[in-house]
């Protein structure tokens, strides 16, 4: 809604306002661990990758961090020990339930992590579909998923959209605390570094990815959401999302819901 | 107790110099010779048997009591041509004087006797009066003359951002800035994003910003104080001034209402950007609306010597919409009624009531989504102002009540709509404050201005107030009636300033003050934005205080054509309020459970030159300085430094009197960048880069640097009418300067990280046509 303002004036008052890549001055940090684990509802094999950050301006080559042992265990009892496929991916073939609460505990490198995460219940999107909104003339196509949420309970989706196989750049998160038991449509602007919202084209394929997660995993894209695309002087100062795993780990654990959907743009 | 103590301390400073020798008092008011508008801060010396001098105060008036003699007495002000007059003070005496502008003698006076050294002798510090006839000819952002851009020119003050009205003062932050116009509080003070302020430079005649030593009349804002006051209307023959700019238009007529004793004055501007969208073809464009307009409105009347009444409003109204997608309208609303009232030559009054809000609304509007949501912030206020004219002690005195109502969401939907509709509890809290202060020049060359005020704060049922533990879970609810008193705060407020003269020319001050805070901003942007939510202290909002010290010398040169000040500052800063990161500030009933309490320091150094008179006038401003705060709960419990830091910050503006006809002025501004947040290191989660934080602020945005100028063209002299173009043009040197930066994957090498900087405003030409008649 903001940035919706923004740009209205931003259109209109600055039609002089350019984009030049500059340098900056940062220091590079050292080695951090990062933890990005996921149970879904699905039985395939389910992955822990554990890796390490590198510095500002290092080559995005992320290393991996191998040899670690990797287990999640239930509020049912059950163990799992996830093994090493590749390096730095751990996995194991499993299916999470709806309503059950998993343990990540990973000992890598000599440090132990830990993280918790409740998988809520599951919420269906009934369908995908690409609406025609009007921006100063323009016709902008964007693609919206259509789902009814449930009454008097908190929901917290995640999204993922793709074009082409081509993943957007938006962190696309949304919880129910306004639209609580309704019908939604939950638009989705396709991002990408070079375009703010990019045009979608008939031909196109969409696929939409849609989890439904806990709330510290909501708060975690939120965080996230509302730094990303707007960077230093303008938003929230940015600062590392506030994660659910233990001893200062980057990255989330998350038992989550899966769902995807697909459609061509007419 | 203590406020016992401090009272009757005060009174009997007061009583010695009631005791003292039978005097008579020289009294009245100094008013513009041409439209018979009072003049605040003229000065009026008096020399004979003794000498004394003092300045007019808001409403033009002043008062001198003396030992009987002969006296000559010398009215001043600058821009205008000095008045002597020789007096014999055996009674009381009334002297209503009015000024001749020297601006009408169609050449550059400089008159030695409207040179005062003010600056040096005050014990006021930390003051800084904006010439309303030298704003006209400071080049600004698309030729739309602006208070607010043109007090951040001035040492200690610095600017919100690129193109924006938003300022910070001394390391305070944009809400800790307290906004009155007509005394009445302007809680969003900026039109269409901040690009400009509610302040018609029109209709405004006075305009005083106080970065430190605040008089004790003052209460609520923790940084600084601008006092902007309307023109009265010339009470002695109709006038009418205009002008048409690029983005806008002004008209205001004015005129007596009964010659001498009454006028009015209106004021109307309004931007016509729109207008260019409706003439296009597209449906969807020449719907869309962007404008904004503001009204500024006041009459008043001399009922009799002893009384006068004001009447005085503002309106003012953003609207941005797309057709069939979206609308938002912002504004303020400002009423004031003053009343005047002179008790004795000695004992001024001014009652006033005072009504102001701020309202937002938005509306989304599209085939499924029905949606508006709209917000508010009302005040009514009274206040009761006394000032007293003793022989070395100008004494005020005086109370303030206020009522405060928040509405911090109202949302309504149509039926099918996906969002649920909502209304956030209101708000209610009483701010009041009681305070004394006096003006004493103790001797030659030691003059004091100390007072003290009582700032109480109240939260008012009715209204559910929570207690939330560490992680925003509600640990209590306490339901509370209408009309029952929450939580109070009670604040005593110490100022203190002391100038001392070395002589004439030459002077060092000293100050200190605590200023409290009860109405805060909660915003995650960087710039003033319509939606920006206000909080009233509570159970969980702990007052914000300020205690500052300054310390400064002051010179004046060659007959006080040359200003200097050097000052320096510390500020401690308690309760700041930051929120935690995840923060839902949109629409949340529990908005308090997401905020973080701490505290902040800032320090500088303020230098500043200034050239009054002659053909070349202008001035210098450099800014050293410092500006940190700290939470437990962010970058690790250290000191970070706040987004406005800018360790120097310099101004040059220069105005060239060419002839008669043409005058040439610029302004050119350096600061260092930003505090801002930069990625140390980065990693990938949910298949994107994603940045890795250390420490937050420790890393500096591009520096700001900008040329400005115009030239102003006045038309040739006629009889009925005059007339004037201004050229100007923003940015000359075609600088980009960083409006914000992106962290993006290196277009050439996606593996890397390049950093994109957005500017805002390149090179921008205006021109204005304005006139008078």
């Amino acid at each position: 809604m903001k940035r919706l303002t923004l740009y209205l004036i931003l259109l209109v008052l600055s039609l002089s306002a350019c984009k030049k890549i500059i340098d900056i001055d940062t220091k590079d940090a050292a080695p951090q661990i990062v933890i990005e684990g996921k149970i879904t509802d699905s039985l395939i094999d389910q992955q822990i990758r554990i890796s390490k950050t590198v510095g500002y301006s290092e080559l995005g080559i992320y290393p991996k961090v191998s040899g670690a042992t990797v287990t999640v265990s239930d509020n049912k009892g059950n163990n799992y020990v996830f093994k090493e496929t590749s390096p730095g991916i751990y996995t194991n073939r499993m299916k999470g339930n709806p309503g059950t609460t998993y343990n990540l505990n990973i000992t890598a490198e000599g440090a132990v992590y830990t993280a918790s995460s409740t998988m809520p219940k599951k919420v269906l999107m009934d369908s995908i579909g690409v609406i025609n909104n009007y921006f100063f003339g323009n016709e902008r196509k964007t693609t919206a998923a259509y789902l009814a949420d449930p009454k008097n309970e908190a929901n917290q989706y995640r999204f993922y959209l793709y074009r082409n196989g081509i993943i957007s750049k938006s962190i696309y998160v949304n919880n129910d605390r306004l639209t609580d038991g309704n019908n939604l449509r939950i638009q989705l602007f396709f991002f990408t570094d070079e375009e703010r919202d990019e045009e979608l084209n008939s031909g196109d394929q969409l696929l939409v990815e849609m989890e439904c997660i806990d709330a510290p995993v909501f708060d975690y894209w939120f965080a996230l959401s509302e730094q990303t695309g707007r960077g230093p002087n303008q938003g929230t100062t940015p600062a590392n999302p506030p994660s659910n795993l233990s001893n200062g780990a980057l990255g989330y654990f998350s038992a989550n819901t899966y769902q995807k959907l697909s459609a061509t743009v007419k | 107790m203590s406020m016992k103590y401090y009272l009757s301390l005060l009174l009997l400073f007061f009583s010695t110099a009631l005791l003292a020798q039978k005097k008579f008092t020289l009294s009245g008011t100094i008013r513009d010779g041409a439209t018979g508008e009072t003049l605040i801060g003229a000065t009026v010396k008096i020399s004979g048997p003794a000498t004394a001098g003092t300045l007019t105060n808001g409403y033009g008036y002043f008062a001198i009591s003396q030992i009987e003699g002969s006296y000559t007495v010398v009215i001043s002000y600058t821009g205008y041509t000095a008045i002597t007059k020789t007096i014999t003070l055996n009674k009381d005496i009334k002297l209503n004087e009015e000024l001749k502008s020297t601006i009408d003698l169609a050449e550059v006076v400089v008159s030695a006797t409207n040179r005062k050294n003010e600056n040096v002798k005050s014990a006021q510090m930390g003051l800084e009066r904006v010439d309303m006839k030298s704003l006209n000819s400071i080049p600004v952002l698309l030729g739309e003359k602006d208070v607010l851009k043109t007090i951040q020119l001035l040492p200690g003050v610095k600017s919100g951002g690129e193109g924006n009205t938003g300022f910070y003062v001394r390391g305070g932050a944009a809400d800790q800035n307290l906004i009155i116009l007509d005394e009445a509080v302007v809680y969003n003070s900026s039109h269409l994003l901040g690009f400009f302020s509610t302040f018609n430079a029109d209709a405004i005649k006075d305009v005083s910003l106080y970065k430190g030593g605040m008089p004790a009349q003052y209460g609520g804002r923790l940084s600084s104080v601008l006092d902007v006051r309307m023109d009265d209307g010339n009470n002695k023959e109709f006038k009418f001034q205009g002008g048409i700019g690029l983005i806008a238009s002004r008209l205001k007529a004015e005129g007596p209402i009964v010659k001498d004793r009454g006028s009015f004055m209106v004021s109307f501007r309004r931007t016509y950007i729109d207008l260019f969208l409706r003439a296009s073809p597209d449906s969807s464009i020449n719907g869309s609306t962007l404008n904004f307009y503001d009204i500024n409105a006041k009459a008043n009347y001399k009922i009799n010597d002893k009384n006068t009444i004001y009447v005085s409003g503002y309106f003012g109204k953003d609207n941005i919409g797309v057709k069939d997608l979206f609308a938002n309208d912002w504004g303020n609303v400002t009423a004031t009624i003053r009343l005047n009232h002179i008790f004795s030559d000695r004992l001024f009054s001014n009652t006033s009531l005072i009504y102001n809000n701020y309202n937002y609304t938005v509306r989304l509007l599209n085939d499924v989504t029905n949606f508006k949501a709209s917000s508010l912030v009302r005040d009514f206020n009274f206040k009761e102002d006394f000032q007293y004219f003793s022989n070395k002690h100008t004494l005020r005195f005086g109370i303030n009540a206020t009522q405060h109502r928040i509405s911090p969401i109202d949302i309504s939907v149509s039926q099918e709509s996906q969002v649920n509709p909502l209304t956030q509890q209101r708000r209610y809290g009483i701010e009041s404050a009681a305070y004394i202060s006096d003006e004493w020049a103790a001797t030659e060359h030691l003059n004091f201005l100390y007072g003290l005020r009582l700032a109480a704060f109240s939260l008012m049922g009715p209204g559910n107030f929570s207690t939330y533990d560490p992680d925003g879970n509600i640990l209590s609810t306490e339901s509370v009636a209408d009309g029952k008193f929450y939580k109070n705060y009670f604040n005593l407020e110490p100022r203190f300033s002391v100038s001392y003269l070395f002589n004439e020319e030459n002077s060092i001050k000293t100050s200190y003050n605590r200023n409290t805070q009860n109405v805060h901003i909660l915003t995650n942007a960087t710039s003033s934005s319509p939606t920006d939510q206000y909080v009233l202290s509570s159970n969980n909002i702990k007052p914000e205080i300020a205690d500052q010290v300054s310390m400064g010398y002051f010179r004046n040169f060659d007959e006080n054509n040359y200003e200097f000040s050097g000052e320096v500052y510390y500020k401690w800063l308690q309760n700041q309020i930051d929120y935690k990161n995840a923060a839902q500030l949109l629409a949340n009933s529990n908005i308090e459970s997401e905020l973080l309490y701490g505290v902040g320091r800032a320090y500088g150094l303020e230098l500043f030159f200034k050239k009054k008179f002659g053909k070349l006038n202008g001035w210098v401003g450099y800014t050293l300085s410092r500006t940190e705060r700290k939470f437990a709960e962010l970058n690790n419990g250290k000191y970070f430094p706040s987004r406005q830091d800018r360790t120097h910050d310099v101004s040059v503006v220069g105005i060239y009197n060419i002839s008669q006809r043409w005058t040439f002025s610029s302004s050119f501004i350096y600061s260092t960048g930003n505090a801002v947040t930069f990625p140390a290191g980065k990693y990938v989660v949910g298949g994107q880069t994603t940045y890795y934080y250390t420490e937050r602020n420790a890393g500096r945005m591009p520096y700001n640097m900008r040329l400005d100028v115009s030239a102003t063209l006045e038309g040739k002299k006629h009889k009925r009418y005059q007339s004037s173009w201004n050229f100007g043009v923003y940015n000359l040197l075609a600088r980009k300067n960083p409006y914000s930066i992106e962290f993006i994957d290196d277009p050439n090498d996606p593996r890397k990280t390049a950093a994109q900087q957005t500017s805002l405003f390149g090179l921008i030409p205006s021109v204005t046509w304005n006139f008078k008649f």
